[in-house]
């Protein structure tokens, strides 16, 4: 006997997703925040916008692999060196994540400077974008911050006296050159608390720094908008020339002396005005 | 209630106000919030400074380190100087490695200031931005930027802004010992003992003014000093 009440069929993979979908926006508003960012509008683009998301991804991945190497680096004067010899000759793949680390590097600035060449050349600081532009730049400090304390941390020859270079030349800043440099230094001389305190600047601080000034930098992208490729306004459209239609050129020369005369008489009639 | 928001379901009531009261409740409650919020900070923040800008006021002290053997550093003809390592802080062997460029005058006199001292001992720190120098035949060189230097540790080409720093020394029952380093500058052609600044750093400036304009600019020195000494 067939049940009274008609069974729904069971709901399709779509009404499923659908379904899920619609419970996480109802408790978290996420897949609105998504679509927003993903879906917004954008004007015409080509491929000098895309160098803000590689840089983007290329900081995921410093992120990424320098948090793999952090879990067997050791920051000490004696075991920095040996440390990250094991990563490259011993651990499985170590060389791969290393290797990633140090070319990505060197990546993330280029593609820095390109974006901000891009940013540059397409006015994009200008109004209304000026603090985007300053977040910008702040990222950019950071990101030589982490190139100077990252450089440290192999302990080889070079980046031992990279360092002492480095350090140098902040100390010759007037007044608070020889301060900063003994901030770099962590005391009068280079010693074990400078490594430690480099890895901490460039393991903690100056990521934190560069993470949230990412998500006020994309914040004002997303709520400002992509900025077009600069352009003069578009010329006003010029007055239509007289065309007359086709019919007109029978028409008109009959036409045009008649509604003449009639406007006439018109104006007459009622007073002109 | 103009302040209660369209559609609110909050009691279209507030509290009667003393006529004279300036403070509303909201505010003093924000500024209660305000002012308990900096206090926190600032109950993490003056220690988070202190403990970060600490390094800033420290100066090192320099630990008297044996060179060698007198015998070891007399057999130089020309100027070929010796170099010598050394560990200035035993318990961190890996940052406080130097190394010494000793020179042997020919002649006998072991007070280290006196116009015929037996040695001169010089940092091979260059005065540029602190890389290693060599010792050439005629005087030092620094590899990175192309610093010269004479017998004297006075430059002669390159960026190194004043002479190359020297050692106090003094003969420990036939060991050579660095018991002190001091920069140098001329003045007036008379060698001249300065605290030690880091590389880059000017010591003195020609004129009347002497060391008062740089040690402004470049106020802190690395090493805990006593008298600065007179040369001879």
């Amino acid at each position: 006997m067939p049940s009274p009440i008609p069974i729904p069929p069971p709901p399709s993979p779509k009404q499923m997703v659908l379904a899920t979908e619609d419970w996480v926006e109802y408790r978290t508003g996420f897949p609105t925040l998504v679509r927003k960012f993903l879906f917004r509008k954008v004007p015409p683009t080509g491929w000098f916008h895309t160098l803000g998301s590689s840089l983007l991804t290329v900081f995921i991945l410093q992120a990424t692999t320098g948090a793999l190497l952090a879990m067997t680096y050791d920051p000490s004067p004696n075991g920095a060196y040996e440390s990250i010899r094991y990563i490259t000759d011993v651990q499985t793949l170590g060389w791969l994540i290393r290797g990633m680390h140090k070319w990505g590097a060197s990546v993330m600035v280029i593609l820095l400077f390109l974006h901000m060449g891009r940013t540059f050349f397409y006015g994009a600081y200008k109004y209304p974008r000026e603090m985007t532009w300053l977040t910008g730049s702040l990222i950019f400090i950071s990101v030589m911050g982490m190139g100077l304390t990252g450089y440290l941390l192999v302990w080889d020859e070079r980046a031992y006296w990279a360092s002492v270079v480095a350090i140098n030349i902040n100390g010759t800043a007037p007044v608070l050159g020889p301060f900063i440099s003994k901030f770099l230094l962590g005391g009068p001389v280079i010693g074990a608390q400078t490594i430690s305190r480099f890895y901490a600047l460039h393991m903690l601080l100056i990521p934190g720094a560069i993470i949230a000034l990412i998500f006020v930098h994309m914040w004002l992208v997303v709520k400002l908008g992509v900025t077009p490729w600069p352009s003069r306004p578009p010329e006003p459209e010029p007055e239509p020339a007289f065309e007359p239609h086709p019919q007109q050129h029978v028409d008109a020369p009959v036409a045009v002396p008649v509604t003449a005369a009639a406007e006439q008489r018109e104006v007459q009639e009622v007073g002109g005005d | 209630m103009a302040d209660t928001p369209a559609g609110s379901h909050a009691h279209a009531y507030t509290a009667p106000q003393a006529p004279d009261s300036a403070v509303t409740r909201g505010q003093f409650l924000t500024l209660s919030s305000v002012g308990l919020g900096a206090m926190i900070g600032a109950v993490i923040g003056v220690p988070a400074t202190a403990y970060v800008l600490a390094p800033l006021t420290k100066e090192a002290t320099f630990k008297s380190v044996a060179l060698g053997p007198v015998t070891k550093f007399t057999s130089e003809t020309a100027f070929k100087p010796t170099a010598a390592t050394y560990v200035e802080d035993p318990a961190e062997p890996n940052t406080s490695a130097g190394l010494a460029w000793v020179h042997y005058t020919g002649k006998q006199n072991q007070d280290w200031l006196a116009t015929d001292a037996m040695f001169v001992v010089f940092s091979n720190r260059c005065m540029h931005l602190g890389c290693p120098v060599l010792a050439t035949p005629q005087g030092f060189a620094c590899p990175c930027h192309g610093g010269q230097y004479d017998t004297r540790g006075v430059r002669t080409a390159g960026p190194p802004i004043r002479p190359l720093d020297r050692f106090q020394w003094e003969v420990q029952k036939g060991i050579l010992v660095i018991t002190q380093r001091w920069s140098v500058d001329y003045v007036n052609g008379q060698l001249t003992y300065f605290p030690v600044k880091m590389p880059g750093q000017p010591v003195q400036t020609p004129g009347p003014l002497g060391d008062t304009v740089p040690n402004i600019l470049y106020p802190n020195v690395t090493y805990t000093h006593g008298p600065i000494p007179k040369p001879q």
